[in-house]
């Protein structure tokens, strides 16, 4: 009898949730085949294990070993299409994930990989960047920057060496998606970043990958590999290549010029800009530095047209965005909608609700440097403008929901002394202002706050948010300041 | 720098020596170093400043401001627990004083005898499963302080 096709994710979360211990139990199993594939983002319901069935894939959830006869016997299962997290969702970038094995070049082809590239190769560079333009899609890493004008710059950058870069630097805690694209679908960055050299002319390029996604790093140069052998890496008239190179844990390292200071193997320190990377970016040359997940959406816009990605969203957010919810809900994971939706809509919809036994307090929107949010405010679009105008940022997507356990004034600490570890030390404002916040903030925990320890923290935010060179001094503040605007009473309590 | 390091050093450091017109790559260099010895002493650094024809303070710059390089040797196995948001918003801090307890070790520093060394970091990227501990480069999700002992029990 031909073994039972299973189907279990590779993903890093899948592992940490029990994925593995499934394989390495099931190894031995004559009558099944096992799949490793990426993973659905359905996180709550890992480890999760598929087989195909007469009406498509079913799945089992939250599998234990022991589970084995029933899956193989088709007892018990859940079609895909009738799991709600996942059908609620509009999936585009993340549309091959939980089906197909990352490092298959054929199944990523099948699915309709590469066609953007193809597409590409058709147009001139100059239509590579129209297409973009009316795609108005916007970076996905944090800052928002229309896509197409830095391509643009780049383009018209008169250099013989150009590069492009992937920042997968991704260190906003409560975010993952750049990860799963680069274990779980690591061609589609492949693709992306080959559509971007060949509109702006460069002939190299680098993914600056995290220290800790030690198993994204690999994916990524067994996919680079198998481009290579299989001609993919060399556009038509010239050659290109790619390198994985390594981070050492440094959060602003996320910033792009940061960045690129690291890739050159210096301190990741924050640059001055003007002059942008597009213009002086890597060894002085033009360099495009996007997120690995505005590289992954650009393959679409190729080859559906940029018209099509612009029909997604809302006017100023176009396409979809990758939320990844995270903290005390009852289903964490990665979700892929247009913009529009509310936070509520997302919390309730898709991350289910709180966590068994625990009550809402706050959801932070956009990593360590974004703002909280209390129940009141929950009715806000997920887009860039709803956040602009509400002074937070969207971010990369990060969602975390705390509970009522959660101490304000121990997250405002926490959050301050982040800053003080993570700072560069380029500019004053972000090197010694989080520190004395981070003092601030522990007189206050306490007890030996005063009544001016609060407002001398809201004159240092200010500060910093006025003066800082980066993200990073910039938006440290809003976070502590939020959690005061919307919980006073914990603050003035602990004063002395 | 212990004799027993030395030709893996000098090794190591042959591989990274810039080639014109490569220009030399001091991260990359550390990386590498940590990646064959386990750590980079910082009694190595005029050797691999030499190498790269860097000064001392550029390699001294560099092994200082990344926190993922280290100047001191780590345990037989390094436990990383995620302080992330949602590892904090999951009681991650229960956790890391579970391992504390259970290795009586500092955040930070080796246990007697070399087993585990103990960090903290900022995030694992791991956030839908939290809270997180990384054991070496293994990931261990939903992690509740009482797994603690099993958890490390096959890491010897």
């Amino acid at each position: 009898m031909k073994p039972t096709r299973l189907y279990i994710s590779n993903d890093t979360s899948s592992r940490a949730a029990g994925a593995g211990q499934l394989a390495d139990a099931w190894i031995d199993r004559s009558e099944i085949q096992l799949i490793r594939t990426s993973s659905r983002g359905a996180f709550f319901l890992e480890p999760m294990v598929e087989r195909d069935m007469p009406n498509g894939r079913e799945a089992w959830f939250n599998v234990l070993p022991n589970d084995l006869p029933r899956i193989v016997g088709g007892v018990g299962g859940t079609p895909i299409a009738e799991i709600p997290f996942l059908q609620q969702q509009a999936r585009f970038t993340f549309a091959n994930f939980g089906i197909t094995e990352p490092l298959a070049l054929d199944e990523y082809q099948a699915r309709g990989g590469l066609k953007g590239l193809a597409a590409a190769q058709i147009l001139s560079p100059e239509a590579i960047v129209e297409a973009l333009r009316i795609s108005r899609l916007r970076g996905r890493g944090g800052a928002a920057f229309p896509v197409w004008k830095k391509w643009q710059a780049a383009q018209q950058a008169g250099s013989e060496q150009k590069y492009v870069v992937a920042n997968a630097d991704e260190g906003d805690a409560g975010t993952y998606c750049d990860r799963m694209i680069m274990e779980g679908d690591p061609f589609r960055l492949i693709e992306g970043m080959m559509i971007c050299a060949r509109a702006i002319g460069a002939t190299r390029g680098y993914i600056y990958c995290r220290y800790e996604y030690p198993a994204a790093a690999r994916a990524m140069r067994f996919a680079i590999q198998k481009a290579r052998e299989a001609d993919l890496l060399d556009c038509d008239d010239y050659p290109f290549d790619l390198e994985v190179v390594i981070g050492a844990g440094s959060y602003v390292c996320g910033e792009e010029t940061a960045l690129l200071e690291s890739l050159e193997g210096r301190r990741g320190v924050v640059l001055a800009k003007p002059p942008y990377p597009a213009e002086s970016g890597l060894y002085g040359k033009p360099t495009i530095v996007s997120n690995v997940l505005t590289f992954a959406t650009i393959p679409n816009i190729l080859a559906n047209g940029g018209a099509w990605h612009a029909s997604l969203g809302t006017e100023g957010s176009r396409g979809t965005m990758a939320l990844q919810i995270g903290g005390r809900v009852k289903q964490p994971g990665l979700v892929e909608v247009p913009f529009g939706l509310t936070l509520h809509d997302v919390l309730d919809r898709f991350g289910g609700g709180m966590a068994p036994g625990s009550r809402f307090k706050a959801v932070q929107v956009g990593g360590p440097l974004g703002s909280l949010f209390p129940e009141s405010q929950l009715d806000i679009p997920i887009c860039y403008d709803a956040f602009a105008e509400a002074g937070a940022i969207l971010g990369h997507g990060g969602i975390v929901v705390y509970d009522d356990e959660t101490n304000m004034v121990e997250l405002a600490r926490h959050f301050m002394a982040f800053t003080a570890d993570e700072s560069c030390g380029k500019c004053t404002p972000c090197r010694i202002g989080s520190v004395r916040g981070r003092e601030i903030l522990e007189r206050v925990q306490a007890g030996e706050g005063t009544a001016e320890s609060l407002d001398l923290l809201k004159d240092l935010g200010e500060t910093m948010k006025a003066t800082s060179l980066c993200a990073l001094g910039g938006r440290a503040p809003y976070p502590v300041l939020t959690a005061i605007e919307h919980f006073p009473g914990e603050f003035v309590r602990r004063q002395g | 720098m212990t004799t027993r390091h030395r030709p893996r050093l000098a090794e190591t450091l042959e591989t990274c020596r810039p080639v014109p017109p490569a220009k030399p790559n001091i991260l990359k260099t550390l990386l590498a170093v940590q990646s064959a010895l386990g750590h980079v002493q910082a009694s190595a650094i005029p050797q691999i400043a030499q190498v790269l024809g860097v000064t001392d303070a550029q390699v001294a710059g560099v092994l200082s401001y990344y926190s993922d390089l280290r100047t001191q040797s780590p345990g037989r196995h390094l436990i990383r627990v995620c302080m992330g948001e949602s590892c904090t918003a999951n009681h991650g801090g229960r956790v890391l004083r579970a391992i504390q307890d259970h290795v009586r070790v500092a955040v930070g520093d080796r246990t007697p005898g070399g087993r585990f060394t103990v960090e903290q970091m900022s995030c694992a990227g791991n956030c839908a499963v939290s809270p997180t501990v990384m054991i070496d480069e293994d990931p261990h999700g939903r992690v509740a302080p009482s797994d603690v002992p099993s958890l490390l029990e096959p890491y010897r």
